[in-house]
């Protein structure tokens, strides 16, 4: 299987061989932030076509079909629209915390994009302890969220910090409870490490009914995380009009908006990389030739394609459900949710052991 | 909360939610309902009877029946519509009587009730089927409805 | 309907007693009023105050009371009451004995000047605070220049103080108290709002998500149509009549040709009552379509709003073809249809009934067992059978308190006697059966519409009728089940071409009271919902 390790190996090199190890380090890293900037803008852009499609297909509907064959351009046109648009200034509002907050959110989601296995040799941050990293990393958001909540100086945005407050901090907890099996099925908290030991077997098949559980909870409780679906709360628009971001225009809006998609995206790759082998083919013990053709197909789709069936459930998930309450919300977690995947996490740990 | 029923619960709102999932990918693979508008313009995808525009046919040599009653003017409940009429000789008899001059139809205050054609005693005038009244300018919503250098269709001889 | 007699009500001695338009009339002196409403109220069973329609007979302002006892529902009992006073004229409040009375009489006070005393809230309803004069008084000075129009934006200070009055030694004393303490939360919903559907203004208090009190300020689609149908002749209001509640456009008009043609003592031919109710029921499952998709949107499925939209066009696609309207028909008119049913017409309906069929076991898979849906519905908003009777809460929101109050069965209009349909009822009053029963009801509906299809007898579909249509001077008065509950007009006639007071008993109304009733406790996310549920279409209520 090609490796993206050859392309980034070579590009060092050259860089090394033309400039001291400092500046080659320094040209690296700005290299690996563009293109991750890059990546980010466009899979949000490709998100946002993505999912408007898709709701329209769910709701009997066409969707975008204006810009370019299919609509394709949609999402294109608005970002340019929405870069045009006025910021609007909110009056009575905390100016410097009303700002910062879009770019909490945002740059809580890059930090955990970063983090991601793409594909074989394609993985800018590799830490020992990447799932303690994600799980860190990615409730940054949640800062962003109050403080935009709290600094726009309005009811609706407040109701829906304090909601988003409340929903994201417990269903964090499910979430690291569900991650926190495939650690103990893998023993490593190193993500390139987990996606290695799966080479063989996926850990969905390989974990069990515990790891189906813990996939199931996973996409539950990340799912929450994002604020989508029948999670929506901080932002239902039935009630709060538009929860936190009511007051935000322009690119702010623009910012929550593209972290909202990535967030999605993020809450799948990371389900990928831990139960459905990441960039790993899909390998059936004894099959050799099926195993060997799968070999071909380049690690990147395998990764993107087990991301889209992921978000494409969350969407389904989406468009299908109302919206819960705020006490059905938190019930669901504390009795429901919790309970199950501490059992889970008991049963894990039994299933290794034996 | 008994256990059994607890669990029994979780089991029964997983089908139940895979239910309406299940339902939302049967729209998702069903044709789509989405009307094209300018792409389906040649189509007839209203009902012939549809009101769009209040309009007075004129036949080939350029008569309409309109006898300026003012019937429609007075049941109009919004004052769309205006009769102005003048005093014109009558070739055959030789008398004065009052002929149509301008019918002005206001667009932009019709409701489309159907008062006035209900109850034109000539049917004189009809609704058509056109729906594209846009302007830019709401001047252009008042609109004339008699053509230039018409006049009242003579009476048939039986 | 006219046969209905009223023996068991025995009357008291200061009213006099007339039989007008199968009603029996009582006429009592403004100073016993409260005195006869209460009699009326508990010991004749008059427990469901259908309406108060205030009056200006130029000498004297009054008002008509329409009652109806609840285990007789047929009958419609009137108490009527007048003031010669033009100053200040006050009669005694009776939302003590009727909750609804208290949205009514500010309505009353509202267009009449008519002070309520012993109203704990006697705000203008629909008019700001600062409009000159009482529009559907005789003498009313419509000149713009009293009533300019704002163009900037303006606080609702005047939202906050509630007047209301006492009366001391028989003198009339205004006090006034505050709405809201200093500090309590207070989030508006409208009147431009995501989930209200239309401009409704509901002022809440919270406390972190739960509901204080909802103080709904209505009037921001107040178009004057009582006012208006004083110019305009009979078949000119018709249309009027439809832009009340826009969703059953065609129920209400029915009512209005219902009540000219009981005026005028004429009967529509079979064909049109036939058609007439069709489309009335055809009419009943658009509206609860888009009712059930607006409900399940306010809950956050924006996917069954769709699919309630979608079949929704169909009935849409049939009247359109038969009236050429799709929303506003104008098919009905005074004495029978305006057109021939279309040749069509009985293929397409055919073809909805099974489709519909299978939709509605869809929209049940899809929404009615989601556990979530379930869950937020069940035990929210429960409104009890004897609130909702209080509170004139008709229509599916009553008859799922266990209130049976279907016009169509307890005096049948139209071909509703013709056929075999059952009126769907449950007994929690919450916000679940209130949606059940709308689903249920569309059910009914097409059972209904299938026994009348095949059986559209030939004839004319019109009566001849003369040009200007004069009603005989009388007051007259109908009710229809419209998809929200009972719709009522009132025709005060003069024998003019023109009448003389028209009032349209909007079952709206009633439900935003419910609303205001019902939601104190619950969460704020289930305002939206409970409102959705209760079903109410603003125009309608501000009239």
């Amino acid at each position: 299987m090609w490796s993206f390790s050859q392309l980034t190996d070579w590009i060092d090199r050259s860089l090394h061989s033309v400039m001291g190890d400092g500046w080659a380090l320094t040209v690296e890293f700005i290299l690996i932030g563009v293109a991750i900037l890059v990546a980010y803008a466009v899979l949000a852009l490709f998100l946002i076509y993505a999912e408007r499609k898709i709701c329209a297909f769910f709701q009997c509907r066409i969707g975008p079909n204006r810009v370019g064959k299919w609509g394709i351009f949609q999402s294109v046109a608005d970002m340019i629209k929405i870069l045009l648009k006025e910021l609007i200034r909110i009056d009575n509002s905390d100016k410097f915390l009303f700002r910062a907050a879009a770019f909490f959110v945002i740059i809580g989601s890059i930090c955990t994009f970063g983090a991601i296995p793409f594909a074989k040799g394609l993985h800018a941050i590799d830490f020992n302890v990447g799932v303690f990293y994600l799980t860190a990393v990615s409730s940054l958001g949640v800062v962003g969220i109050l403080l935009a909540g709290w600094s726009s100086n309005s009811k609706y945005t407040m109701i829906g910090a304090m909601r988003s407050g409340a929903q994201l901090i417990s269903y964090e907890i499910s979430a690291g409870l569900s991650l926190m099996t495939i650690v103990i099925l893998s023993g490593t908290m190193q993500l390139s490490e987990i996606v290695e030991q799966q080479g063989q077997a996926w850990f969905i098949f390989k974990g069990g009914l515990p790891a189906v559980i813990a996939f199931i909870t996973y996409l539950i409780a990340g799912h929450a995380e994002t604020n989508r679906g029948p999670f929506d709360q901080p932002e239902a628009e039935s009630e709060l009009t538009a929860g936190y971001h009511t007051e935000y225009s322009g690119i702010q809006f623009g910012f929550f908006y593209l972290a909202e998609y990535l967030n999605a995206f993020i809450i799948a790759a990371i389900a990928t990389t831990m139960f459905l082998g990441g960039w790993q083919p899909l390998h059936i013990p004894g099959w050799e030739g099926f195993n060997r053709i799968m070999d071909y197909i380049p690690s990147v789709i395998w990764f993107f394609g087990k991301t889209c069936f992921c978000i494409f459930l969350a969407f389904w998930v989406r468009w299908s459900f109302p919206r819960l309450r705020i006490d059905q919300l938190l019930s669901f977690e504390w009795k429901i949710l919790m309970p199950i995947c501490l059992i889970n996490l008991i049963l894990m740990s039994v299933y290794v052991i034996l | 909360m008994n256990a059994g029923k607890y669990i029994k619960n979780i089991f029964v709102g997983i089908y139940r939610l895979c239910q309406g999932m299940y339902i939302t990918m049967l729209n998702f693979c069903r044709p789509k309902i989405t009307e094209q508008y300018p792409e389906n313009r040649g189509k007839k995808i209203y009902g012939e009877r549809f009101r769009g525009l209040l309009t007075m046919p004129h036949d080939s040599e350029n008569h309409h029946k309109c006898i300026a009653c003012g019937i429609c003017m007075n049941n109009c409940p919004n004052g769309t519509i205006k009769v102005i009429t003048r005093m014109e000789k009558d070739e055959t008899t030789g008398r004065d009587r009052k002929v149509l001059d301008r019918y002005i139809y206001n667009l932009g205050s019709c409701i489309f009730c159907g008062l006035c054609t209900r109850s034109c005693p000539q049917q004189a005038i009809e609704w058509s089927n056109n729906f594209e009244h846009s302007v830019f300018d709401p001047g252009k919503l008042i609109k004339q409805l008699n053509r230039e250098g018409s006049s009242l269709a003579p009476k048939k001889t039986e | 309907m006219t046969e209905t007699t009223d023996k068991t009500i025995q009357a008291p001695e200061y009213a006099e007693t007339e039989r007008v338009d199968g009603r029996t009339v009582f006429t009592v002196p403004a100073e016993r009023l409260h005195d006869a409403a209460r009699y009326l109220r508990d010991v004749a069973g008059c427990d469901f105050l259908i309406d108060i329609v205030g009056m200006d007979w130029g000498d004297s302002l009054g008002a008509f009371y329409h009652m109806s006892p609840t285990d007789r529902p047929a009958e419609v009992i009137t108490l009527k009451t007048a003031t010669t006073d033009r100053e200040t004229p006050h009669l005694e409040s009776v939302c003590d004995v009727w909750e609804v009375a208290q949205t009514y009489e500010r309505e009353v006070h509202d267009f009449f000047g008519i002070v309520f005393t012993g109203n704990p809230d006697m705000r203008r309803l629909f008019l700001r605070e600062s409009w000159q004069g009482y529009p559907l008084r005789k003498d009313y000075d419509a000149d713009p220049a009293l009533n300019p129009l704002h163009k900037e934006s303006e606080p609702l200070s005047d939202m906050d103080v509630v007047p209301y009055f006492t009366l001391e030694d028989g003198r009339l004393v205004g006090h006034m108290r505050q709405m809201y303490e200093e500090d309590e939360y207070i989030v508006n919903f409208g009147p431009q709002h995501p989930a209200m559907h239309g401009v409704l203004h509901l002022r809440v208090s919270l406390d972190g998500e739960v509901i204080r009190s909802v103080d709904p300020n209505l009037g921001y689609i107040h178009r004057g149509i009582e006012k208006m149908c004083e110019s305009y002749a009979y078949p000119q209001i018709l249309h009027l009549t439809e832009r009340l509640d826009y969703l059953s456009g065609n129920i209400n008009r029915h009512a209005f040709c219902l009540c000219c043609e009981k005026a005028l003592q004429i009967e529509a031919p079979q064909r049109a009552v036939y058609v007439r109710t069709i489309m009335d029921e055809l009419t009943r499952i658009a509206s609860h379509l888009l009712g059930w998709g607006s409900m399940c949107m306010d809950m956050g499925s924006i996917t069954a709003f769709v699919y309630g939209m979608r079949d929704r066009e169909k009935v849409m696609d049939i009247f359109e073809d038969t009236a050429g309207g799709r929303l506003m028909t104008s098919y009905y008119t005074i004495g029978g249809l305006a057109s021939d049913i279309h040749p069509d017409f009985c293929r397409k309906v055919k073809e909805f009934i099974p489709y519909m069929r299978k939709m509605l076991r869809e929209h049940h898979m899809l929404f009615t067992g989601n556990p979530i849906a379930a869950g937020r519905m069940k035990k929210t908003g429960r409104l009890t059978l004897d609130d909702a009777i209080s509170l004139g809460a008709t229509g599916p929101s009553g008859r799922a308190s266990g209130w049976s109050n279907d016009i169509r069965k307890i005096a049948p209009y139209a071909a509703y006697d013709k056929v075999d349909f059952e009126v769907p009822m449950r007994t929690g009053g919450d916000t679940f059966d209130r949606y059940m029963v709308r689903l249920d009801e569309i059910e009914q509906s097409l059972r209904i519409i299938e026994q009348l299809i095949d059986n559209i007898p030939e004839g004319p579909y019109a009566e001849k009728m003369r040009p200007i249509i004069k009603l005989p001077e009388g007051e007259y008065f109908q009710r229809v089940e419209n998809a929200r509950g009972q719709f009522g007009v009132h025709i005060s006639s003069r024998g003019d071409k023109t009448p003389y007071r028209v009032k349209f008993r909007s079952p709206c109304l009633p439900l935003v009271g419910a609303l205001k009733h019902i939601t104190p406790g619950s969460k704020v996310a289930d305002l939206i919902m409970i409102g959705g549920s209760l079903d109410y279409v603003i125009p309608c209520m501000d009239r």
